[in-house]
């Protein structure tokens, strides 16, 4: 993709019509152009004007809940959170990483929260938004590794399987969305393959499951990832593979 | 446009209130760097601030009060967490909760895509929100008035992609479906039309 091309999207990027991927794609075209980059912010502004008009008023129990999530909620650093598109001189190598991998954490960060919560859908709100805080951090820490990979592609029927590896924490970040979900008997299962051995399992997702954020324990240090469909439950090698990812 | 920050140099110390409509005294920015150093009371101030806008803005995508309250204790939360990530250079207070809010209310849409036949909805797109709750405001009627008024100026192709996008949370590609039009048209549509927008409501950012 070209500059003009990725630079196309500035509209729908503000407007959140992008998918993860493009929106990854953006941010980094945005760190490399700052003229596009105040281009989007005034963009941005302006779709935020466009919630003027959607003023209502929460019940008062929000407010409650809230104060009380907020009370029990440890705050992140500033320095360690705070990602600035300038660059500086000396700096300019490490400011890039950081932020190349901010711009990943974006792409992730908020969906998986959002898959967390909806893979566990417990009566228990409290169980779910701490199980769904210990997932993104283990997201995060991931996708702020410096030497970070990010590999896509598509699957067999629709859908994408997107690999961010990390050597440095031994794992990687998959997420995978299927068009079509699996029937209730079938299960999407994880591979990874190295040399000629024999494909290792990864993970077995829930019947039926479609769509998934995690991390993968054992990905770097691999030649491939693959997603096969399985009976539920998942198998001892691969049936039916959906997706294969090159690591290498 | 104004005049005002351009030749003097960068002034962002001094916040010129430039919104529209007489707000009320305490400024969101201020409040978001209490809130960042910590500050529980500023926060519920900001709480009273922004929240008719964050919950109404989730409950417009979301189309269901009882989601739109999760998502929006799971937006306001997150805004306390991550106060000091904002970064005043790079926009408005509220434009940087209202993106947080949207980008989320928007994954909890297409999380649930799979599951629900969306066609279904589009017959009802184009419905108003329902003001059961609502508290009116002087100020808020005003910008309100103003942002309608200059979704006006848009040609129809435009309003469509970026209306669609923004209250009902769909992709370009979808907007694209949905319209029957190409995706690079969507695209310039959307950009256009934010363009348009921007000019007609005067948004101005100093970096």
């Amino acid at each position: 993709m070209t500059a003009t091309d990725i630079h196309a999207l500035v509209g729908a990027y503000a407007l959140d019509a992008v998918d993860d991927l493009e929106r990854a794609a953006f941010e980094k075209h945005l760190l490399e152009c700052a003229s596009c980059r105040a281009e989007a912010t005034e963009l941005q502004e302006t779709v935020a004007r466009l919630a003027d008009t959607t003023w209502s008023v929460p019940s008062p129990r929000l407010r409650t809940e809230v104060m009380a999530a907020v009370s029990r909620t440890r705050q992140v650093a500033p320095a360690a959170a705070r990602v600035n598109g300038r660059e500086t001189g000396t700096s300019r190598w490490r400011t890039r990483l950081v932020a190349s991998a901010a711009a990943v954490v974006l792409a992730f960060g908020t969906g998986a929260a959002v898959f967390a919560v909806q893979q566990q859908r417990v009566r228990d709100e409290r169980a779910v938004a701490a199980a769904a805080q210990v997932r993104e951090a283990r997201i995060r820490a991931v996708l702020a590794a410096p030497d970070l990979v990010v590999r896509t592609s598509p699957m067999v029927g629709g859908g994408r399987v997107t690999v961010a590896s990390a050597a440095s924490q031994g794992a990687a970040v998959v997420s995978m969305h299927a068009d079509t979900a699996p029937s209730p008997t079938q299960a999407y299962q994880f591979w990874t393959i190295r040399g000629t051995a024999a494909p290792a399992s990864a993970d077995v997702l829930d019947p039926g499951e479609q769509a998934v954020v995690e991390v993968v324990r054992g990905v770097p240090g691999n030649d491939t990832f693959a997603v096969s469909l399985e009976p539920a439950g998942g198998s001892l090698s691969p049936s039916d593979i959906r997706a294969t990812v090159n690591l290498v | 446009m104004t005049d005002r920050g351009g030749a003097s140099g960068p002034d962002r110390l001094s916040a010129v209130p430039d919104e529209v409509g007489s707000g009320p005294a305490a400024d969101p920015a201020d409040l978001l760097d209490a809130v960042g150093r910590g500050d529980e009371a500023a926060f519920g101030r900001l709480y009273d601030l922004i929240a008719p806008r964050v919950y109404g803005l989730i409950r417009r995508v979301l189309r269901d009060p009882v989601q739109a309250e999760e998502v929006a204790q799971e937006v306001l939360v997150e805004v306390w967490r991550t106060a000091a990530r904002f970064d005043p250079s790079r926009g408005s207070a509220s434009s940087w909760v209202l993106t947080i809010a949207h980008r989320r209310a928007v994954d909890r849409v297409r999380a649930e895509q799979a599951a629900a036949d969306r066609t279904m909805k589009v017959g009802v797109a184009s419905v108003g929100t329902p003001y059961d709750e609502v508290v009116e405001e002087v100020a808020g009627r005003l910008e309100r008035q103003q942002v309608r008024r200059c979704l006006d100026v848009l040609t129809d192709l435009q309003r469509e992609a970026v209306t669609l996008a923004y209250y009902q949370g769909y992709s370009y590609r979808e907007v694209a479906e949905l319209l029957q039009a190409g995706l690079p048209t969507v695209k310039t549509r959307m950009r256009d039309g934010l363009i348009r927008l921007r000019d007609c409501l005067g948004v101005e950012v100093t970096a």
